[in-house]
């Protein structure tokens, strides 16, 4: 390869704040259009930003987790442009005196582990929405997002890969998501990643001309759009066909590939200058250990413990370390019934697969853990059968029902009598003259055909280990 | 002397021709009369935002309704279905 | 021109107007500015709320300059404020008005009325149509210090809306029995007119005083100029047509929205401090604009150290040049200090003291009324 590409991150993270960063409306997610909106964050005059402690708070923990070093004392500034999501006509933001610096995160990839330097996090709030509609040739403004708590993770141009850039967000994403700064979502916005890209010949010590690319919603358009514009790069150097110059491109997912924005962002002078009414935020080393204290465990650390102290095989927990909200299941129902190796697996086969059939993913599916748990110890105790558990799962997840008060009403308590399985078993015999000639023929799989006609004699709530074991020991007789 | 053109774009205003002559009058006086800032040693010196040596209060983090979007709207020179209107524009 | 914009026709020893950029609940506020057309106000200013809660009642609402911004041009045609009028005529008890640039402290001692300036900080500015915020203060217009001062002790006190104000949570002001030790800028009086001179020496001769050199004077007006125009300009983006107040109409795209709106929303004087504002913060002029003001603006403050002095003298006018003038107010927003003005004997002076030393200035102007 002749080329390297290099790049560095800008990565948008919108924290899990119940209020916005400068006033008290709520950022509750899917709210109707402009409900959560107040003179502060509409840009009215004669209104005074105070800041969320909470966001503060959240920024350091990004700061902890990331090694960055932590300010003692930050300020912040306003960016000035016209824009029509930008009420005020400035975006709070900051640049004299960011809250972390010079952090770093390890990452992992089929090459090995690799250290990503980030120059800085600072805190900034999030503009509102625009909604083009080109049928009326207008454009509709919802401020609910306006001043919506945002850190800005700013990394060196430490990326050689597309592979590197995943490997780093995913990273970002499960360190974030699980100590509940943000849930790092990016089909929601939650997480926002624009790459700056150059390339150069290898063994080159001067930097190629730098294109920033913006408006990857997904993993895949991320390594889809680096794919694309590096090869742009390079075809332009190699041709010369193309000029390249320093400019901001937007990637279009559905055409695949990136388009100028006519380099309106470098144009613009912001005029960056102090806010006169946030006064300073000092942050303590007081305060910095509390919230170090207060870390919930991390992917990495939970992985350790899952493997090692509860002895769960390294794919389950792999699995459920992936998304915080499956921890968080695991964990809990964990708290009502103490078998590891069932919780995961229940989760892991079951509940996923059910999700999966709403189309929820893991982050989204939900269950109530104290009935979950209930359900796993009757299955586990031979109370009722896995197939009868599934079945009342899908039930808890839709309706809510209790799963033990269910499994009495419905007497689906799993059959263990055994003269009964046997009586029954012979009426399947007899009833079944073909399937018996094909057995004794020597197909095999007509086994499992008996015991599923056994099984619905009985209701589906036979104990199957006793129908294998009895059907068996028939078969060997005839 | 800064090109007027440039900062009526920076600040969204378009002067006239008789506005223009005022505003360049005044800019010359005004940015003539900063040039007796050159002569003062500022070194070592830290600049000040605010006179209050104060830190900032914060608030803790609850979601309150301050306004109702009627009362939000009520000042919006044009909406639609909830939201504020403009015409259609480019990203 | 009026007075007011609008009058409750309430008159009354506890009256209070509000100058047109004070916030108040279900009442159209413009700021004396277009470009807040029909703008009705869903809160009340800080002020507002507690002067209620003291007993006063509105009178009105004051018709004034755009935004309070300075006036370059001399106005030959010198008509007072509607919120010194409002006093003056004895329509209303006080009037309450932010005094950034001198207007009101210049007007209220020619129309036998007294201005009072608090410290920064003390007074909630939440509700206030900003100029600049950082040197923004609301004052009072009375007939009478000690009555104002009266007025101040409702209002002032630390407000959680408010992030940067003083933690105090209460202002008593009244006399004190100190020694008081005037503080003379002898190089600034003598700019001012032979009677005015006339008038401040006879007054400086009721108390004992030393003579001062304001360090930075000559500099006072550039400083001013060049903060607040950055903090105004940024101020003055949020009016855009979008969510409140003036819109154009005949727009063909958003950046004609903005435009024409802009445009025809603000008068000269505030589309010249939008521009000037946006000078001194453009990328090639910060540092020797807008970061020197700031740096020199610590300079001034710390210049000012009323160590031999507790009082400092000032005449309310030098100069026909509003600019030059304005040097003369700019002092006590740049220092974050009180100052209040009066007349004496027929010609204003002005008195400018520590932070949080407003009873010196009562004080003071007590004893030259006796």
């Amino acid at each position: 390869m002749k080329y390297e590409t290099i790049m560095g991150l800008e990565v948008h993270v919108e924290l899990a704040t119940k209020s916005k960063l400068f006033c008290a409306c709520s950022t509750e997610f899917g709210s109707d259009v402009n409900e959560n909106v107040c003179p502060v964050c509409a840009g009215m005059p004669g209104t005074s930003p105070m800041v969320n402690r909470k966001a503060i708070e959240l920024a350091i923990t990004a700061g902890l987790l990331t090694n960055s070093e932590i300010s003692p004392r930050i300020t912040f500034d306003k960016k000035n442009y016209f824009y029509p999501d930008l009420p005020a006509g400035y975006q709070l933001t900051q640049l004299f005196a960011p809250i972390c610096k010079n952090g770093w995160v390890e990452i992992e990839t089929d090459a090995g582990k690799k250290k990503i330097n980030l120059v800085q996090i600072h805190l900034e709030e999030d503009a509102g929405k625009l909604i083009h509609d080109d049928w009326m040739d207008t454009t509709l403004i919802d401020f609910n997002r306006a001043s919506v708590p945002l850190i800005e993770i700013v990394t060196r141009p430490d990326f050689r890969s597309a592979e590197e850039v995943v490997a780093f967000l995913e990273k970002l994403r499960s360190l974030l998501s699980f100590a509940d700064v943000s849930d790092c979502k990016m089909q929601e916005g939650s997480m926002r990643c624009d790459i700056n890209l150059s390339v150069r010949e290898k063994g080159s010590d001067k930097l190629g001309t730098r294109t920033e690319i913006k408006n990857m919603n997904s993993l895949k358009a991320i390594a889809a759009a680096i794919s694309y514009e590096s090869q742009r790069h390079i075809d332009a150097l190699e041709t010369g066909e193309e000029v390249l110059v320093q400019e901001t491109r937007r990637w279009d997912d559905s055409i695949g590939a990136t388009f100028s924005m006519r380099g309106k962002e470098d144009a613009t002078d912001y005029r960056y200058c102090p806010d006169p009414d946030i006064m300073p935020v000092f942050i303590d080393d007081e305060w910095i250990d509390a919230v170090r204290s207060n870390l919930p465990e991390t992917a990495q650390d939970k992985f350790i413990r899952l493997t090692q102290k509860l002895g769960l095989p390294e794919y389950d927990s792999e699995i459920i370390t992936r998304s915080k909200n499956l921890s968080t299941i695991f964990d809990e129902t964990l708290q009502y019934y103490n078998n590891p190796k069932e919780v995961a697996n229940w989760i892991i086969v079951e509940l996923l697969s059910i999700a999966k059939g709403d189309n929820k993913g893991e982050d989204d599916v939900r269950i109530d853990c104290q009935k979950f748990a209930k359900l796993i110890e009757l299955v586990d105790g031979r109370t009722i059968n896995r197939n009868v558990g599934k079945k009342i799962l899908s039930l808890i997840l839709e309706e809510g029902i209790d799963p033990v008060e269910y499994v009495e009403k419905n007497k689906l308590g799993m059959i263990n009598d055994t003269s009964l399985i046997s009586s029954t078993i012979q009426e399947v015999l007899s009833e079944n003259p073909k399937a018996l000639e094909e057995y004794k023929a020597g197909s095999k799989k007509v086994h499992g055909f008996f015991v599923g006609q056994i099984m619905r004699k009985l209701g589906g709530k036979a104990n199957p280990q006793i129908i294998n074991k009895l059907l068996t020991e028939a078969l060997k007789e005839i | 002397m800064p090109n007027i053109e440039d900062y009526e774009a920076m600040t969204k205003i378009s002067l006239s021709e008789d506005e223009k002559t005022i505003v360049s009058g005044y800019m010359n006086m005004l940015l003539d009369s900063f040039k007796k800032l050159e002569d003062t040693d500022v070194s070592g010196v830290v600049p000040l935002i605010s006179v209050l040596d104060v830190k900032s209060p914060m608030r803790d983090d609850v979601a309150i309704k301050t306004i109702s979007r009627e009362e939000l709207l009520s000042n919006a020179p044009e909406q639609h279905d909830g939201y504020f209107q403009v015409p259609r524009t480019v990203d | 021109m009026g007075i007011f914009i609008e009058d409750y026709n309430v008159s009354g020893a506890d009256t209070v107007a509000l100058e047109d950029s004070i916030m108040q609940k279900g009442k159209q506020v413009t700021a004396g500015s277009k470009i807040l057309d029909n703008f009705v106000s869903p809160f009340n200013a800080t002020v507002v709320d507690r002067l209620l809660d003291g007993g006063f009642k509105i009178s009105g609402r004051t018709v004034m300059d755009e935004f309070g911004l300075l006036k370059l041009s001399h106005d030959d045609n010198n008509t007072p404020s509607g919120a010194v009028r409002a006093v003056s005529e004895g329509i209303s008890a006080y009037a309450l008005c932010n005094d950034l640039f001198g207007r009101y402290r210049e007007e209220a001692p020619q129309y036998d009325c007294c201005y009072i300036h608090p410290t920064y900080g003390t007074v909630s500015r939440y509700g206030l149509i900003p100029l600049a915020s950082s040197l923004d203060q609301i004052g009072i217009v009375c007939r009478d210090l000690s009555q104002g001062f009266g007025l101040l002790s409702h209002l002032a006190g630390k407000d959680p809306k408010d992030g940067a104000m003083f933690p105090d949570s209460k202002y008593c002001y009244g006399k004190t029995d100190e020694k008081i030790t005037l503080g003379i800028p002898r190089s600034v009086i003598e700019k001012a007119d032979a009677d005015t001179r006339e008038s401040i020496m006879d007054f400086i001769n009721k108390f004992s005083s030393t003579d001062i050199d304001l360090e930075y004077f000559d500099l006072y007006s550039q400083v001013m100029y060049i903060l607040s125009s950055a903090e105004i300009s940024n101020n003055l983006s949020r009016y855009d047509g979008i969510k409140f107040g003036y819109r154009a109409s005949g727009y063909t795209d958003i950046d004609d929205l903005y435009t024409k709106t802009r445009s025809e929303g603000f008068g000269l004087d505030a589309k010249l401090t939008a521009i000037m504002g946006a000078v001194v913060l453009s990328k090639d002029h910060y540092g020797p604009y807008y970061e020197k003001a700031m740096k020199i603006r610590r300079l001034i403050k710390e210049s000012i150290n009323f160590d031999t002095y507790d009082v400092i003298v000032l005449p309310c006018k030098i100069s026909d040049d509003p600019y030059e003038n304005l040097a003369l107010y700019s002092l006590a927003p740049l220092a974050g200090l009180p100052s209040v003005s009066f007349s004496y004997k027929g010609y204003g002076i002005q008195l400018v003291a520590g932070v949080k030393k407003e009873n010196l200035l009562l004080s003071t102007w007590e004893v030259s009324m006796a």
